[in-house]
């Protein structure tokens, strides 16, 4: 019989244990290495003389900072969120995109990360957020919303990690098996932590890995609304609001779902991918995202109707925030994430690569223009008319922006590089069940 | 020569034939044994005595219990050990405790059912002689694997080759103890 299950198996495997990996991937990576080298400098220049290098101040107090860290994390959780359902549903389209969803996440999780570190002022201090008994009696103030983002980022960074991982490891094995290096085969077995496919193994393995896809459910709506508390907590009119967890996880997820197409258009044609990422799987992506985006549509509709019908003070700062100075980050953010979606009505749209790098692109800076827009524009309206001022980033900031972009692409490189883009075990078991 | 064997390994071509001959030797009497597949097989792994519904019960309990002890810690350092008056809220401000108390519980979850599966599963594990057996490298592929071992009380190293000779499989092997 011909081994269907090997000649599925081959190309995914075979890409990792390439010794030489051509030009374009090694031109991509010393590209965006020097980007991370830019985030180093920015990190390490914040760190060694604090905040003061950007141009926050009262009110502007977070600025690019949480803008960007928002920003992330709605790629880590839209991402997450689309692989932990595609595990739970067994849905057809898991096996091609579940695996790099969830590397996406975990990247884009540590991109977020660093952001409220660096913000502390005193980074290598971070884990007095922590509760361990100090020499000085004195325990972290659980009251404060910046001990919810301490948790919060923890939990997301390890369990998205988890979730990646477990799907991972028996195709690590099958690497470790395929290897004709014996150092490669021992660093794959070793990451593999000895998985040896034995079929009690295998349940198991399977509880385990819905399980920790279950549990992913409830951690990403309260990720984004921690985000989005730690706004609504303070008393900035247009902060002050409860609709504002809604709009952080619900444009967040689009946000994570045009990343994904993005990321598996690239890697179907970067890869040659094509049997594995098919016309099917794209056409479900791209309307899973044009569905996001008439949720957004909704949502910032429902944002300018609640506001008219809230009190003198939020109506006065939502209307500042949208026609205001900063008003045009407002539309081009609204635009950019709502109307750009829409080509994906078309199926031809759909099913081009062109479209979808565009599309991902357009939804991720649109989705950026939204949260500088409630960072920034949110705070110009104030109780106090004294407070109302401008606020601009210095390059500091913006190599810090920059810089992790860079980070995030390098670790999608890594992971294109050195481990199976697609799940090759849930390929197999595809196969055996459409055969049976 | 009993003792230096860790089992007696046949192999398949399709996860058919390895479900009839999981199912022959419980029928011959064979307690001990294991199956290898490059893919998930519930029915087998049920009929070789995995119980993974343990796995869900294992997620909730230490969800439960991560809950529990971040919601008292948060209560007992914050109200009892070190009181702080922040404009005169009170000091239980329990709305502001839930969001650190559920997701706490959820990387409870995550960590104890990941740790717990590897205690389950006696990984990792650095060597296992079932790796020194002959084209077992394409368990990980497209072959499937029976083993009977040697501390099943029927075994016997020549009766159980012709037993597994007998089930149609392509080929059998002695695996030795350690590799």
């Amino acid at each position: 019989m011909p081994s269907q299950a090997a000649t599925f198996t081959t190309p995914v495997a075979e890409a990792p244990l390439r010794t030489r990996y051509g030009p374009a991937w090694r031109l991509a990576l010393a590209t965006f290495a020097v980007l991370v080298a830019l985030l180093g400098l920015t990190l390490g220049a914040s760190w060694i003389w604090g905040v003061g290098l950007w141009g926050i101040d009262i009110p502007n107090v977070w600025g690019f900072d949480l803008t960007n860290y928002a920003w992330w994390i709605g790629i880590a959780n839209g991402s997450s969120l689309f692989a932990a359902i595609l595990v739970l549903r067994r849905h057809s389209l898991r096996t091609a995109v579940n695996r790099f969803a969830e590397a996406v996440a975990l990247a884009a999780a540590i991109c977020a990360g660093l952001f409220p570190i660096i913000h502390l002022g005193r980074p290598n201090l971070f884990y007095w957020m922590f509760p361990y008994p100090a020499t000085y009696e004195v325990w972290p103030q659980f009251r404060s919303p910046l001990t919810w983002d301490f948790w919060g980022i923890l939990t997301h960074v390890i369990v998205t990690g988890l979730l990646w991982y477990v799907g991972l490891i028996p195709d690590l094995a099958t690497l470790r098996d395929r290897a004709r290096r014996p150092v490669v085969a021992r660093i794959y077995g070793l990451l593999a932590l000895g998985w040896r496919n034995s079929v009690r193994h295998w349940s198991y393995h399977q509880a385990a890995h819905r399980m920790v896809a279950i549990s992913m459910l409830p951690l990403l709506t309260m990720m984004q609304s921690i985000v989005a508390l730690e706004f609504a907590t303070t008393l900035v009119p247009d902060w002050h609001e409860t609709r504002l967890p809604l709009h952080f996880v619900a444009t967040g997820l689009v946000q994570g779902f045009a990343v994904v197409l993005l990321v598996a258009a690239l890697l179907r044609w970067g890869l040659s991918l094509e049997r594995h990422i098919d016309d099917q799987d794209l056409d479900l992506l791209g309307k899973v995202v044009l569905a996001g985006a008439l949720m957004s549509a909704y949502l910032y509709a429902g944002e300018i109707l609640l506001s008219a019908l809230g009190g003198p003070s939020e109506r006065a700062a939502t209307l500042h925030r949208i026609f205001g100075e900063y008003g045009v980050f407002f539309w081009v953010g609204a635009a950019l994430s709502v109307l750009t979606p829409q080509v994906l009505w078309w199926k031809r749209a759909r099913l081009s690569i062109g479209v979808a790098v565009a599309v991902g692109l357009a939804v991720s800076a649109g989705i950026w223009f939204d949260r500088y827009s409630i960072v920034v524009g949110g705070v110009q309206y104030d109780y106090l008319p004294s407070l109302s001022r401008g606020y601009a980033p210095t390059l500091v900031e913006s190599g810090l922006l920059v810089g992790t972009v860079g980070l995030f692409v390098v670790l999608l490189l890594l992971f294109a590089r050195y481990l199976p883009v697609v799940s090759m075990f849930e390929e197999r078991h595809d196969e055996h069940e459409d055969a049976a | 020569m009993t003792d230096a064997l860790h089992g007696v390994m046949a192999e398949f071509d399709d996860p058919g034939g390895l479900e009839e001959a999981v199912a022959a030797a419980k029928r011959d009497g064979y307690t001990r044994l294991d199956a290898f597949s490059p893919f998930p097989l519930p029915r087998i792994a049920a009929e070789l005595g995995a119980r993974p519904a343990a796995i869900p019960w294992v997620a909730l309990l230490t969800g439960l219990i991560g809950g529990a002890i971040q919601y008292a810690a948060q209560y007992w350092l914050n109200v009892v050990d070190y009181p702080i008056n922040v404009g005169g809220r009170p000091l239980h401000s329990w709305p502001a405790f839930i969001p650190a108390t559920l997701i706490v519980a959820v990387l409870w979850t995550g960590v104890a059912t990941l740790l717990v599966m590897l205690v389950i599963l006696r990984l990792p594990r650095l060597n296992h002689p079932v790796f020194a057996a002959t084209g077992f490298e394409r368990a990980s592929e497209d072959r499937f694997f029976l083993l009977i071992l040697a501390s099943d009380p029927r075994f016997d190293p020549g009766r159980a080759r012709t037993f597994l000779d007998g089930l149609g499989s392509r080929s059998v092997q002695e695996v030795p103890a350690c590799g």
